[in-house]
């Protein structure tokens, strides 16, 4: 069980935490084998880029048919809609480690961790518009992708996902597989009752599940400091008889080594691991939040630590080849076109189609 | 329960200049001016201080008030809405608010089992004075979690006042009157008449609202309209389609008689009855889920009135046993409008012409 | 008699807006500081107050694009 020593004030307890992980970094890279932990690098360069690309598309189209009369419900994308430009990494990091079989939930912001975790891009962006070629014909939304071939699923109500996670996780062990579970939320989510109850039973029951912190320092407008009463959730893990680790500074490779280490506990039987990412959100909670309860200075440093920019700078100068780096970037935005337009021509569906799926 | 006065008071010097609020402005002027007239008015709920929360209602009560009476809550709801029910009974009238009634599921127990039943179980001693403010509606594609109504669901359970406005004259008064009842209040406003620009508001819900402090009574329903012929029955945003539908049918030479309900519990059923006596046809629009629904309740109510001699068969609109599906096609075709209030109408009439 | 315009600082460049709500109608009486209309920009909302006192002559309604600078009433 890793513990960390909470000396003091957060600062502090940050740098101790950051030097602790780049020691075990470099050893598990070791571990795992440099051949399988470079493709896994590439890939989840490449799965960032997928990503990001598609939600500047969703971005740009959100607002076909609300200007200059800003009305939710029109466009071709009606609703809300909750961007995860930043938060990439958490995405990545965990799910480059993870089998179809293995069971994930995520959130209101899922589609960094949908993409991650293998759903098609098409059926997805499909769903978004509500079309009849989306992964649910259209009746779930941007808030409730659900994809059972991946074994998928996110929620609009915070906290939601966690439980389920738990109870897949004991699905594997009844069943004999060693497959995992893993359950992405917010800092916010942490102060609901459920994410208490989860821990507890996850730990009491040894269940291979994974709980995801992705930390991005506010609930819509609402700080962590205001709102939570410790400084880390590694705190509330050691609460709840569990390892809790903290990894820095968004960073996909550290993420990468945290969530590594916890997939492979679980599956050997060894239950649940609490990981809570320093991530950032880069805009703001939904498409259209003006942000103002964030100071300006934070809002500007967001496009400075943009993590796409910053973990490519890091693997050209690892000597990584840019043209190939370019190569997956045009991949990147010719697949976000496509699914785009393949939403865009898809059609809406039947009536009929909401009947179908209330009872079985 | 108690009931406020049935009779709405408006202030001296009430023949003033008018001005137009949204539902929205409204109820942040009741808020306003109950928390500067007692001191034991707090707010509480998500994203309330800092930005006056993500429907307007709480703009500016930080500033005016302070941290102590006006607090952002973490992601809480059954420890913050729990410990509101434990503020009341210690004397404080807290005015908390859930985003979305479909987060109920999360702090159902600290409503239904706490606040609505304090007095009951306490045999009068502790009392819960505490407002429960929560959005309600769809109609703009926020899907099956964002959209729900539930004013069965609640209007269900002994021990609380439901109720929803329709209009920014009545929001305000009633929140006033909510937030002096001793009775837990669960307050709903719809989104589609909030008046939240980034949403389309139905501008009939937006009214002269008068100045100062004046109570709206929770437990009567109100004649949006008077008529003969038909009793359309509503409550929010349905008594826009009626009274929509009403203006068409006078056209057509039928009298339509539109009431707002404003409150779902207690129902006021002698409105009701009297109304369907008058007219011997009734039509009712709810936007909930269909089953044990508000508008069942209504039929219900007006056909075991021995004063009630129906000439059609009773019809009530509402929105299907299905879960609010996102894709907008789906969503617009199965909420209640004004062009299927206007069909049902028609219809009625049709089927007892003559009578 | 006043011009109501949209004032500069509603929002940040020249993208158009609308105002969402009137809060008088057309003729009613005005004061200096009134809040006359709420004016949406994507989906923030900027409170347009009556620059002065007098009545109310709208010359653009509600849900209809407008840019800053635009003369929307007239206070008589």
């Amino acid at each position: 069980m890793r513990r960390l020593a909470l000396t003091g004030s957060w600062p502090n307890m940050l740098s101790e935490i950051r030097n602790k992980r780049r020691g075990s970094v470099a050893t598990h890279g070791i571990r795992a084998g440099a051949k399988n932990l470079q493709t896994d690098r590439l890939w989840m360069f490449e799965t960032m880029l997928r990503s990001r690309e598609l939600e500047n598309r969703i971005k740009t189209i959100y607002f076909e048919g609300k200007t200059p009369v800003f009305n939710m419900a029109k466009g071709p994308i009606p609703g809300e809609m909750h961007l995860s430009g930043g938060q990439e990494p958490c995405a990545v990091g965990v799910c480059a480690h993870l089998r179809p079989s293995d069971f994930v939930t995520s959130t209101h912001r899922p589609h960094h961790v949908a993409l991650a975790k293998g759903v098609d891009m098409q059926a997805m962006t499909a769903e978004i518009f509500g079309k009849a070629t989306g992964l649910s014909n259209g009746l779930g939304g941007h808030m409730h992708l659900f994809d059972a071939a991946v074994n998928f699923s996110c929620s609009g109500i915070v906290g939601e996902g966690i439980a389920p996670a738990v109870g897949a996780a004991i699905a594997a062990q009844i069943q004999g597989r060693d497959d995992v579970a893993v359950t992405f939320m917010g800092e916010g989510a942490t102060n609901q009752g459920v994410f208490h109850e989860s821990l507890n039973l996850a730990a009491l029951w040894k269940a291979p599940v994974l709980f995801v912190i992705e930390d991005n320092a506010y609930g819509i407008s609402v700080a962590k400091a205001e709102s939570t009463a410790v400084a880390s959730n590694v705190v509330r893990a050691a609460a709840y008889a569990m390892p809790g680790v903290f990894v820095p500074d968004n960073d996909p490779d550290l993420i990468y080594a945290a969530a590594g280490e916890a997939v492979a506990r679980a599956r050997a039987g060894g239950g649940p691991t609490l990981i809570e990412i320093e991530t950032h959100r880069l805009e703001g909670h939904f498409v259209g939040d003006t942000v103002e309860y964030r100071p300006l200075v934070e809002r500007e440093r967001m496009k400075d630590i943009d993590p796409i920019m910053l973990f490519r700078e890091r693997l050209l100068k690892e000597g990584a080849d840019a043209a190939e780096l370019d190569r997956l970037a045009t991949a990147a935005a010719a697949e976000a076109d496509a699914a785009v337009a393949f939403a865009r021509e898809s059609k809406f569906p039947d009536l009929k189609e909401m009947y179908t799926h209330v009872f079985g | 329960m108690s009931s406020v006065e049935s009779s709405v008071e408006v202030p001296a010097g009430a023949a003033e200049r008018k001005r137009r609020l949204t539902i929205s402005r409204a109820l942040n002027e009741a808020l306003h001016l109950e928390m500067a007239a007692d001191p034991s008015v707090v707010v509480l709920g998500e994203d309330l201080a800092k930005i006056g929360g993500v429907w307007g209602t709480t703009q500016g009560l930080l500033a005016a008030f302070g941290g102590k009476r006006v607090r952002d809550t973490p992601i809480s709801e059954a420890a913050f809405i729990g410990a509101a029910v434990g503020m009341a009974a210690m004397g404080l009238r807290p005015v908390v608010e859930l985003m979305f009634v479909d987060f109920f599921g999360v702090c159902m127990n600290s409503i239904y089992n706490l606040a609505a039943k304090q007095r009951f179980f306490s045999g009068g001693q502790v009392k819960c004075p505490m407002v429960l403010m929560m959005s309600v509606g769809g109609g703009y594609s926020d899907a099956g979690q964002h959209s729900q109504c539930l004013y069965a669901t609640f209007g269900h359970l002994p021990g609380m006042r439901v109720v929803m406005p329709s209009n920014a004259s009545d929001a305000k008064g009633m929140l006033i009157s909510a937030i002096r009842d001793d009775n837990p209040t669960i307050f709903m406003f719809h989104k589609a008449i909030h008046g939240v620009g980034w949403l389309g508001t139905l501008p009939a819900s937006i009214v002269n609202v008068a100045e100062g402090s004046y109570t709206v009574p929770l437990d009567k329903a109100s004649i949006a309209r008077e008529g003969t012929d038909l009793t359309i029955v509503g409550l929010g945003v349905t008594v826009h389609h009626a009274v929509a539908a009403a203006t068409v049918l006078q056209k057509e030479g039928v009298s339509a008689e539109v009431i707002d309900l404003r409150s779902i519990a207690p129902l006021d059923r002698e409105t009701v009855c009297r109304s369907v006596a008058k007219t011997g046809r009734l039509l009712a629009v709810d936007d909930d889920y269909l089953s044990y629904g508000v508008s069942g309740e209504v039929i219900a109510t007006a056909v075991t009135d021995p004063r009630v001699k129906l000439k059609a068969t009773p019809v009530r609109i509402s929105y299907p046993d299905v879960p609010v599906p996102f894709s907008s096609v789906l969503e617009q075709a199965i909420l209640p409008n004004n062009e299927k209030v206007l069909a049902a109408a028609r219809k009625i009439i049709a089927e007892s012409s003559g009578g | 008699m006043v011009e109501v315009t949209i004032p500069q600082d509603f929002w940040d460049d020249d993208s158009e807006g609308s105002i969402s709500s009137w809060f008088f109608a057309e003729g009613d009486t005005v004061q200096k500081g009134d809040l006359i209309a709420e004016v949406t920009n994507e989906k923030a909302a900027s409170e347009l107050l009556a620059p002065g006192s007098g009545t109310l002559s709208i010359v653009v309604g509600a849900e209809i694009p407008i840019h800053r600078g635009q003369l929307v009433a007239k206070i008589i």
